[in-house]
């Protein structure tokens, strides 16, 4: 029933926490993540699906990033260590690595950061830095970005109302990144992910995108977390599943209209 | 006290097999179909030999698209969904995913639908010959497009048809998976065995509905769709109990089953085996927790055979009031 350990679960600010599990997961790749079953009870019923913030040295287990949006993670948040949850995975595709560090743009909105940190960790020093643009809303989403500097990515971050980095939003920033050979990987908003698809498809750069649906199985079965997607010539599917199939698409597999 | 330790062999082996007319299971626990994919995608959780048997996802004629999303909502104890059917097709399954689950020793039960009698009876015909299906279970709560979108489920004329076509179209072990949403399921139940079904499984997902407050949108794309999970237990269990007292074919029980206790309710109330849905979506093995916990509950009654506890509910005494009413 659970099979994983409450190391620490530190309030970072806001509706912030990060979380360190125990737990003897195999195979991680960054980008992928886990469902969570917060309690044995059966409301919420559900497992909620994390991103894979960080793995533990010597993969004693991994780290979460969450936001408190609701009751499952609200639940979440009141853990101690010594706590004990069910983590099912690791799950999903995740990002494919990327030879030149510095050819990597990361884009991220809010929460949205969470799938970045151990992919950035593991190319930092490796290199020329790869970039994080980060859109923030409050001062707590901007501490956020604070263990990437520390790992050597180059930073930029902007707010609605110009009170920390530039004013603006995340895609103002683009623009003067996507140059020839680099790659895009976004995670955040819809918003933002569609407008980072559009600018990166203007400009023929590679975007690959990280994608959220409500799930109830997180191994591909319930077909629920559908997105619809274009049809690939072969196969006449035209939705696939963010959990099994994703959570990382090419942006142009993604019917943007569809949402 | 005699009875328990009289019972019990030296091994302290239990037997767990049932019948479901003429269908032969190891033990009585299946999994529900949609909630177990084409059951390959559950063997890095757990030994999938220890199944009675896996129900695939619904199969149709030609492959389905699904419906848009959003498609799933959790909501107290249960889930709503509106998947919309989506599945690979009949021939696929045949050719792509039967040759990997013929590798277990488990019974495969292929769930079944279509929008006309002569797409539920042409699937069950290309099902017929394939090697390695044990049962066709007809999922009948499809809508009927010749009938301008009626359900099968709910009229029992419609799906005495329905069953009368796929009995015909295959030797197959043929059961019929009954839709809550009707006033009286013991008509439901006649028609269908009437028609020549060999078995019963109910419930289907009970519809129901969700509303975004703050944008004053439903929450599924379609608007409704269907609830399953613990929420529903009682509601399975009363009609499974109803269905039981007028069926002459074995009852398989579904809703809202998460462990051994809450598949005993179903069987002591008359049903020959079960089915575990959306439990698995909470722990992948759970179908397994529930056949060890039945083990487990008949040796701490001194039960041998699981057949005996079939239908064993203890019928009310004379202080119990029979109409069920207040007061
Ligand atoms: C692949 C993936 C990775 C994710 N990674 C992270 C992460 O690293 N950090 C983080 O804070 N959040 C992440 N999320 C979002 C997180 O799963 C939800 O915020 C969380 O499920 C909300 O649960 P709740 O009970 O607090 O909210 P409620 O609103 O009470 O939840 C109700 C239901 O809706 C679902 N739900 C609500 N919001 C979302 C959402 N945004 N995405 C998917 N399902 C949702 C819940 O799982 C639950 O089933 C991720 C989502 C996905 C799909
Ligand atoms: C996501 C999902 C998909 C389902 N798909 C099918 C299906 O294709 N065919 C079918 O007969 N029943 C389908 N069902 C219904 C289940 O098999 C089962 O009857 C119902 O969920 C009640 O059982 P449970 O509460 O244990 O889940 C589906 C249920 C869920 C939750
Ligand atoms: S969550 Fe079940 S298929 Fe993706």
């Amino acid at each position: 029933m659970s099979n994983a350990t409450v190391i620490y679960n530190e309030h970072v600010g806001g509706p912030f926490f990060r979380m360190a599990l125990r737990w003897k997961g195999r195979g991680f790749r960054p980008g992928q993540f886990v469902m969570v079953r917060v309690s044995g009870a059966l409301d919420p019923l559900l497992r909620r699906p994390f991103g894979i913030y960080d793995v533990l040295g010597g993969r004693k287990g991994i780290e979460i990033l969450y936001k408190v949006v609701g009751r499952g993670t609200g639940m979440l948040s009141e853990l101690d260590p010594g706590d004990r949850v069910d983590v099912l995975g690791p799950l999903g595709n995740g990002f494919p690595m990327v030879r030149d560090p510095g050819s990597l743009v990361m884009v991220a909105g809010g929460i949205g950061v969470a799938p970045f940190f151990w992919l950035a960790k593991g190319m930092a020093g490796k290199g020329r830095r790869p970039v994080l643009l980060y859109g923030a809303r409050t001062k707590e989403e901007v501490r956020l970005v604070r263990p990437f500097r520390a790992v050597g990515v180059r930073v930029r971050v902007t707010t609605e109302d110009g009170s920390v980095g530039s004013r603006g939003l995340v895609t103002d920033l683009l623009d003067r990144e996507l140059v020839e050979g680099r790659t895009v990987y976004a995670c955040g908003p819809l918003g933002m992910l569609m407008a980072v698809s559009e600018a990166a498809r203007r400009r023929g750069v590679k975007c690959l995108v990280s994608l959220e649906r409500a799930m109830a199985c997180g191994i591909g079965v319930c077909l629920g977390c559908a997105v619809k997607t274009r049809p690939h010539p072969q196969e006449q599917k035209h939705y696939s599943m963010v959990c099994s199939d994703g959570p990382v698409f090419a942006s142009e597999e993604i019917d943007w209209d569809s949402f | 006290m005699g009875r328990t330790s009289f019972s019990m062999t030296a091994s302290g082996k239990v037997a767990l097999g049932v019948d479901i007319g003429g269908l032969k299971l190891k033990n009585p626990v299946m999994t529900a179909s949609g909630t177990f994919g084409y059951g390959i995608e559950f063997s890095p959780y757990m030994d999938l030999n220890r199944l009675g048997a896996v129900v695939v996802k619904g199969l149709s004629l030609r492959p389905r698209d699904g419906n848009p999303a959003p498609r799933t909502i959790e909501t107290p104890c249960g889930m709503l969904n509106a998947i919309g059917l989506q599945n690979v097709g009949v021939e696929a399954f045949i050719d792509e995913k039967l040759p990997l689950l013929r590798r277990f020793s488990t019974r495969v039960v292929a769930n079944i639908f279509g929008e006309t009698v002569r797409e539920y009876s042409e699937v069950a015909r290309r099902l017929d010959g394939a090697r390695g299906v044990d049962a066709v279970e007809i999922n009948i709560s499809c809508p009927n497009v010749k009938k301008g979108g009626m359900v099968f489920g709910t009229d029992p004329v419609e799906a005495s048809k329905v069953v009368r076509a796929v009995r015909k179209a295959t030797g197959l072990h043929v059961m019929t998976k009954l839709s809550p949403n009707v006033t009286d399921i013991k008509v439901m139940v006649k028609a269908v065995q009437d028609a020549g079904t060999d078995s019963i499984s109910l419930v289907n997902t009970i519809t129901g509905m969700a509303v975004d407050v703050e944008a004053r949108r439903a929450v599924l794309a379609t608007t409704v769709g269907g609830l399953s999970g613990p929420a529903i237990r009682p509601v399975a269990l009363r009609m499974v109990w109803e269905a039981a007292q007028v069926a002459r074919v074995p009852i398989v029980g579904v809703g809202g089953i998460v462990t051994a206790r809450d598949a005993l309710e179903f069987i002591i109330a008359g049903a020959t085996a079960v089915q575990v849905g959306t439990a698995n979506f909470l722990e992948p093995d759970s179908a397994v927790k529930v056949i060890d916990g039945i083990e487990d509950y008949m040796k701490r009654h001194g039960i041998r055979d699981v057949n005996e506890i079939v239908g064993s509910l203890k019928t009310p005494g004379p202080r119990a009031n029979p109409t069920g009413s207040a007061r």
